[in-house]
């Protein structure tokens, strides 16, 4: 990481009381889109405490890995957002758990590839709109959507997040845990935004906390 | 006497807005846990006549929470206050003994409905 970098990071850094805030707000935001996958998949979803800071994309894909095991075949989604706020979420599936979850949608598992993809960007499409969506209700924001396409499949996650595939170097990171209860299944989503919308989300935080 | 009010929600915001959406008018003694298990200790010390409970917690979530009141047959009058708004989520709450299930934001007004059916405030 060069010095610039460093110093951008550290300015943009989160304090307690905004990170605490920030946490709330996707934990509410996180249980809408939980309750939205529980109803398409007909099962319960178990939601994770979600994992707030604002990182080095580098810091990111070790993040993931840490979670998933390094050697972790997975498949990824990406769904650009822009409006009040601009970014993407990215939607990251281990291979095992995206047949699983075509499966769970009623389609034989040994599905062709085709099928798993278009499952994959229905659910990944479900899940963005309503995390960001309950996100930006809380903020009082509006955000847009692009449609989700395939980012990354079939490597680990180390190459998940090269920087070529992600156009900003640091961001916003937001780290979600679904876990569909009894298949295997857990997808992670992480949002990245770029420095100007975060001035406008600390600003948002501001707000709700000077409110209570 | 003061009310003893357990607030149990990993995040210090949370706990305010749960604390500021106590109904006014009754004198409450407040007593805040980051998890279950400072949860079950607070309660031990007679700090949980009235518990008000989050769900997505680190340490211990609420759903351990809620079967160690249960099996350990600790009295309490719980509240659930939750993000997560599955129907399965109420359900399992419901079966683990929980009052009531509310979700985030908390509502003033709702919490004070469920309230009115705390016995010694009858």
């Amino acid at each position: 990481m060069n010095s610039t970098a460093t110093n951008l990071v550290e300015t943009y850094q989160f304090d307690d009381d905004e990170q605490d805030a920030l946490r709330e707000v996707v934990n509410i935001a996180m249980g809408r889109a939980g309750a939205s996958l529980a109803q398409i998949l007909d099962t319960f979803v178990r939601l994770s405490v979600p994992f707030v800071h604002i990182a080095g994309v580098t810091e990111v894909s070790g993040a993931i890995g840490d979670m998933l095991g390094q050697e972790t075949n997975v498949i990824a989604v990406r769904q650009a957002f822009y409006n009040s706020l601009r970014g993407e979420a990215i939607i990251i599936f281990d291979r095992k758990g995206s047949r699983a979850l075509a499966g769970l949608m009623g389609y034989d598992k040994r599905t062709d590839g085709y099928i798993e993809q278009e499952v994959l960007l229905d659910v990944s499409n479900v899940l963005v709109g309503a995390c960001l969506g309950g996100i930006a209700d809380q903020f009082d924001m509006q955000l847009s959507y692009y449609a989700p396409a395939i980012m990354f499949e079939g490597g680990s996650v180390d190459d998940l997040l090269k920087e070529d595939r992600v156009p900003w170097t640091h961001a916003l990171l937001l780290e979600i845990e679904f876990e569909v209860e009894g298949s295997g299944i857990n997808c992670h989503m992480v949002i990245l935004t770029p420095e100007e919308s975060i001035g406008l989300i600390r600003e948002q935080l501001h707000t709700i906390l000077e409110s209570i | 006497m003061a009310i003893p009010v357990l607030i149990v929600d990993d995040s210090a915001m949370s706990r305010k807005m749960m604390s500021r959406a106590l109904p006014a008018g009754m004198d409450y003694e407040i007593t805040e846990a980051a998890n279950g298990e400072e949860a079950l200790s607070a309660w031990h010390a007679g700090k949980g006549d009235i518990i008000l409970l989050d769900l997505t917690m680190p340490v211990m979530d609420g759903y351990t929470t809620l079967e160690k009141i249960k099996t350990e047959s600790l009295d309490a009058f719980v509240i659930v206050v939750s993000a997560d708004i599955q129907p399965k989520a109420k359900e399992r709450v419901k079966k683990l003994g929980a009052v009531a299930f509310m979700k985030k934001p908390i509502d003033k007004k709702a919490l004070a409905t469920v309230l009115k059916k705390y016995a010694p405030l009858q």
